[in-house]
């Protein structure tokens, strides 16, 4: 499913930082992996450059069977938005939009006619359990709900593939543990790989697989023999 | 200072192009400011140093109008003790090859005491010995610069066409590039005066006469004494009183360049209060960490006043080089207008640059600068240390701040509509004129935020993401956007403004046309129907009438008189005749008794200009300056008439002849009997005259055109200013949708992030400019309507006392949604290429 092959990432400027030094990985489809280490480990990186949010220095990331280096900007939008959906720390909902506008932007992106992406929009809403909000505003909503919504809008068109940045970083434990119960409840229903970057050892040990990043290497690669039930 | 430096010099290296962008906002407004006032003030410097040194020595001269006087009158000024010379002098502008040439008819036999002739190496004799230019009539001396322009050199022969047909003239010297020579851009002739009376048609005239005083005598003495002496139908007066009546006749322009500066600067003033806003909602941050740090609110506030401060003077600075620059490319087709316009030979080579003008343009600059920046400066230092660090808040207008503005508003229609109903003067007119731009002004953010929530349904059904992403971005930021909108509000209304004024003049002028200038046929000594260098003598209308298939000709002499000390147009013609033809359509008086008193010479008939302007009524005596004396004359009634900006009188030309012993004609209206053609009566009086004079004919078509290609013209240098104001309200659409990217950052890389192809993220930066295009186009049309009915106003009251109906200009509003459309657009190129190009795992991290 994601095949990175001596990849690395250098940010270039007054001193280079080297963020990745080369690493290969391989995360075959279905699985839910944790990326876990300190800040400036390159844990972050690593998952923006899987999402194809920024290019790699060296080495080859292949998704879902496109090569992601090869392919132009927009190629590699469409790649983004037809197999991959982002669940970030901060959400990023737009504060202009309801509920059913953020999950359904990515559909209009791709240009679904007004009344399946309005279907769709509503039954991602009910799946996260906003069935019931789905006009109000990012403002008007909790931390917890604002993170249901953004996972509905990454699910808008069941991608193969989600990752998400500390999606539980910025809500209070108990949130926490909703989000990640539903995120593992959509990897269970859909069989969608996952892959989460988080500091918390909790949701990590919920996944299936933990990477540990140490100054930009992999320092373990294990699995976790019975993921905890959320 | 060390704050300015240690924190906003940052800001500026770190944000480029919206520093350029700003101080391009104020550099164009100051420069459209000195740009125009230059080009104005180098005309009328222009056209006084010439008269200064033409008049030489002279301290005072006699004339009467434009219209000459005969010559006895040179002996009566020439017998007063008080005069110790006297010379009469023709002045009249020639058109050559070469450009036009100033001609100066002069008696060389007394002129030398007032005007020194430096001629070259033996060239001297010529003024030593007068005679040489009596004996010679064809004899003529020119400037070195002509001489050098046309390869003449002493001795050499010169060919120009003259009311007596072609003649050549001798060339007997060349003046060195010095003094008088320089005049007129160094295109000066010398010639006899008698010889000059011949060529350009003046008959026994003179145009004036310079005065040297007697010593002791002072130049109030000496011209209460020739006053009397020559009497009231003259004018006595020093040389500079020429370019007062110049700057009278061209005060029509000098208040539009007034205005359309005080637009320009207060367009630059929204640019510069909109990158202000930025600035501050950008570097809250900062200010919140400052404020933590222990500065007080006053020295928040200092820092940002003096980087406005500072803003404005680099901006000024550098707008005063470019209204330099810019004027150098106005003068020379400001100068050709204002000549056609006047009749006046004009030359402006070299731009008057005025330090006071530039100071005052620095000041005007800064204070602006001040003032747009005062506003942000006092919000940085009342923002809360913590809310500071509160993204996006700073560009929510609060409902406070909106109903206040509203508030504000309303009370400045109240004061607006109660000022214009005092009544109809001056201190009334303008403050309630001030009023309602303030109430647009004030209005504009509510507007700008409404107009947006309207088109979101609109931008949404088509476009469902980037349409209502674009609409949210100007509802959810009014304070980034209505600058902006403002700005371009303000343009629209001035370009609106301007443009309805010109269409109802369009409109008036084309009736005034239709009605009026019904001949088949006019006939010019000149190419321009101003100019009256050459005139007709009267008996070429009896040869003009004898031609085959002329049915009827009409002279019509024209020439200003100065009426209580101001120019007024004198139309000399056979009131029977014309009004034969010519309906009369009086706004005051009977139209039978117009016609059949103003006939038989016993009064005037005014142009409703002239009545606006100068208060003048039905039954009132206009007291007319003549050779003859004063001639008092009963005002018959008004009718509509655009033949002069300052207004002009009807005068039968049987009186004109009898006061002014003037039987030539500027123009002869010729109507073709029926069955003939009118091109072969062209041809046939282009056949009998051209080989021999000067001669243009018209045809009611094409005099039509001339007039209106001379109001295009006149609109023409309007243009400029509308065009710069349109740069600098699209200047700010690129500057808010600079700031509007950095806001939307995160929103953008978000879009992206989930699937948002390059072109629709530029679709949404392209849908928010032509927003803002869109937005700001239906506001400027609305302002565009409270400008017209200003602009009419003060068009009726205060500039050329035109009555005019208030048109909307459709065509120009229609030709305009492109414009901005495509303006917004262009404007939203390099942003949306920024969006687009910027690091996605930035954008997604930005705060």
């Amino acid at each position: 499913m994601i095949d990175l092959t001596q990849v690395s990432k250098v940010f270039a400027g007054k001193r280079e930082v080297t963020a990745l030094h080369p690493l290969d990985l391989t995360i075959p489809k279905g699985e839910m992996v944790a990326i876990i280490g300190a800040s400036g480990s390159g844990k972050s990186t690593l998952l923006n450059l899987i999402g194809g949010l920024d290019h790699p220095t060296t080495g080859t990331i292949s998704v879902d069977g496109a090569t992601l280096g090869t392919l132009s900007d927009d190629e590699l939008t469409r790649v983004r938005r037809d197999k991959i959906g982002f669940v970030f720390q901060f959400f990023n909902l737009l504060p202009s939009l309801s509920c059913t506008e953020n999950v359904s932007l990515p559909l209009h992106l791709r240009g679904w006619p007004k009344q399946k992406t309005q279907d769709r929009a509503a039954e991602l809403l009910n799946l996260v359990g906003l069935g019931k909000r789905v006009d109000h505003l990012p403002d008007e909503l909790s931390g917890g709900e604002r993170q249901r919504v953004a996972i509905a809008r990454a699910l808008s068109v069941y991608p193969p593939i989600l990752l998400a940045d500390e999606p539980t970083g910025n809500l209070d434990s108990t949130t926490g543990e909703e989000i990640l119960g539903l995120i593992k409840d959509l990897h269970r229903r859909l069989g969608t790989t996952v892959l989460i970057v988080t500091h918390d050892m909790t949701v990590a040990h919920a996944c299936e697989r933990i990477l540990q990043l140490k100054d930009g290497v992999i320092l373990a690669d294990r699995r976790v023999e019975s993921p905890a039930a959320q | 200072m060390k704050l300015l430096r240690l924190l906003s010099w940052p800001y500026v290296r770190k944000h480029k192009l919206r520093m350029l962008l700003t101080l391009a906002g104020i550099m164009l407004g100051v420069a459209v400011f000195v740009g125009m006032h230059t080009a104005n003030l180098t005309i009328q410097s222009a056209f006084q140093r010439t008269v200064d040194r033409i008049a030489g020595k002279a301290q005072l001269q006699v004339s009467a109008g434009e219209t000459g006087f005969p010559e006895e009158v040179l002996e009566r000024v020439q017998s007063s003790r008080e005069v110790s010379a006297a010379s009469p002098v023709i002045e009249a502008a020639l058109s050559t090859s070469q450009g036009t040439l100033l001609v100066l008819g002069v008696d060389m036999t007394g002129d030398a005491s007032l005007r020194e002739y430096d001629l070259e190496g033996e060239d001297e004799d010529v003024i030593d010995d007068p005679l040489i230019f009596l004996a010679q009539p064809d004899s003529m001396i020119v400037s070195r610069q002509f001489a050098e322009r046309t390869g003449l050199e002493r001795g050499s022969k010169l060919t120009l066409k003259t009311m007596g047909g072609q003649k050549t003239f001798t060339i007997r010297g060349v003046m060195k590039a010095t003094g008088l020579a320089t005049v007129f851009g160094g295109n000066l002739a010398i010639m006899d005066i008698y010889a000059a009376q011949a060529v350009f048609g003046r008959g026994r005239l003179f145009d004036r006469i310079d005065v040297g005083l007697a010593e002791g005598v002072s130049i109030e003495q000496g011209t209460a004494k020739l006053q009397a002496l020559v009497g009231p139908g003259f004018q006595v007066e020093p040389p500079q009183s020429r370019g007062t009546h110049f700057q009278s006749m061209s005060r029509g322009l000098t208040v539009s360049i007034n205005l359309a500066s005080l637009f320009a600067l207060l367009i630059g003033v929204f640019i510069i209060f909109n990158s202000f806003s930025i600035a501050i909602t950008q570097r809250c941050g900062e200010i919140g960490v400052l404020r933590a740090l222990g500065a007080t609110s006053g020295q928040v506030r200092r820092l940002f006043l003096l980087e406005s401060i500072v803003l404005g003077l680099c901006g000024s600075l550098l707008g005063v080089f470019a209204g330099l620059w810019m004027a150098r490319g106005i003068v020379p087709g400001l100068a050709g207008t204002l000549q056609e316009v006047f009749g006046h030979a004009l030359s402006a080579d070299e731009i008057t640059i005025s330090t006071p003008l530039a100071a005052l343009a620095v000041v005007i600059g800064v204070l602006a600068s001040l003032v747009g920046g005062y506003v942000p400066a006092h919000s940085a230092a009342r923002v809360d240390p913590v809310k500071a660090l509160l993204k996006g808040r700073t560009q929510v207008l609060s409902e406070g701040e909106n109903r206040l503005r509203q508030k504000l508003a309303a009370a400045c229609i109240v004061g607006c509509a109660l000022l214009l109903g005092l009544g109809n003067r001056n201190e009334y007119f303008y403050p309630g004129y001030l009023l309602g731009i303030v109430s647009m002004i004030l209005l504009a953010p509510a507007m700008s935020m409404w107009l947006a929530r309207a088109l979101r349904p609109i931008l949404k059904l088509i476009w469902p993401v980037e349409g209502a992403l674009a609409a949210d971005s100007l509802i959810q930021a009014p304070r980034r956007t209505s600058a902006t909108v403002t700005a371009l509000m303000l343009s629209l209304a001035l370009a609106v403004g301007f443009a309805g004024v010109s269409r109802a003049i369009y409109d008036s002028l084309l009736d005034w046309m239709n009605h009026t200038l019904n001949p088949d046929l006019y006939v010019s000594p000149s190419r321009s129907i101003t100019a009256k260098t050459f005139r007709f003598p009267a008996t070429m209308g009896d040869e003009l009438r004898a031609l085959e298939g002329v049915e009827e000709v009409q002279p019509v002499r024209n020439a200003r008189v100065l009426i209580n000390g101001a120019p007024v147009m004198a139309v000399s013609i056979d009131i029977k005749a014309i009004t034969d033809r010519v309906r009369v359509r009086p706004v005051e008086g009977n139209r039978e008794e117009l016609v059949r008193l103003g006939a038989q010479g016993k009064g005037v008939i005014i142009s409703d200009n002239l009545s606006l302007i100068r208060n003048i009524h039905r039954g009132d005596i206009l007291e007319i300056p003549t050779p003859r004396g004063v001639l008092k004359l009963p005002v018959l009634g008004s009718s509509v008439d655009y033949s002069d900006q300052q207004g002009s009188f009807l005068i039968d030309k049987s009186l004109f002849q009898k006061y002014w012993g003037d039987d030539t004609a500027n123009i002869f209206r010729i109507h073709v009997r029926k069955g003939y053609s009118r091109d072969r009566v062209r041809e046939a009086i282009l056949k009998r005259w051209a080989d021999s004079h000067e001669i243009f004919v018209y045809t009611n078509e094409g005099i039509r055109e001339y007039i209106l290609k001379l109001t295009d013209q006149w609109f023409g240098l309007t243009y400029i200013q509308l065009a710069v104001a349109l740069v600098v309200a699209i200047l700010g659409i690129v500057n808010t949708l600079t700031v509007s990217i950095t806001d939307r950052r995160r929103e953008l890389g978000v879009l992206q992030a989930v699937g948002g192809l390059r072109n629709q993220i530029r679709r949404t930066i392209w849908l928010e400019a032509v927003s803002i295009g869109a937005v700001g186009l239906v506001m400027g049309a609305a302002a565009g309507i409270v400008m017209i009915y200003f602009n009419l106003h003060m068009l009726h009251r205060d500039l050329g006392g035109l009555r005019v109906d208030f048109t909307f200009p459709y065509a120009f509003m229609a030709m305009m949604v492109p414009v901005i459309g495509l303006c917004s657009f262009v404007a939203a190129i390099w942003p949306a290429e920024a969006a687009v190009r910027a690091s996605l795992v930035e954008s997604l991290e930005y705060e």
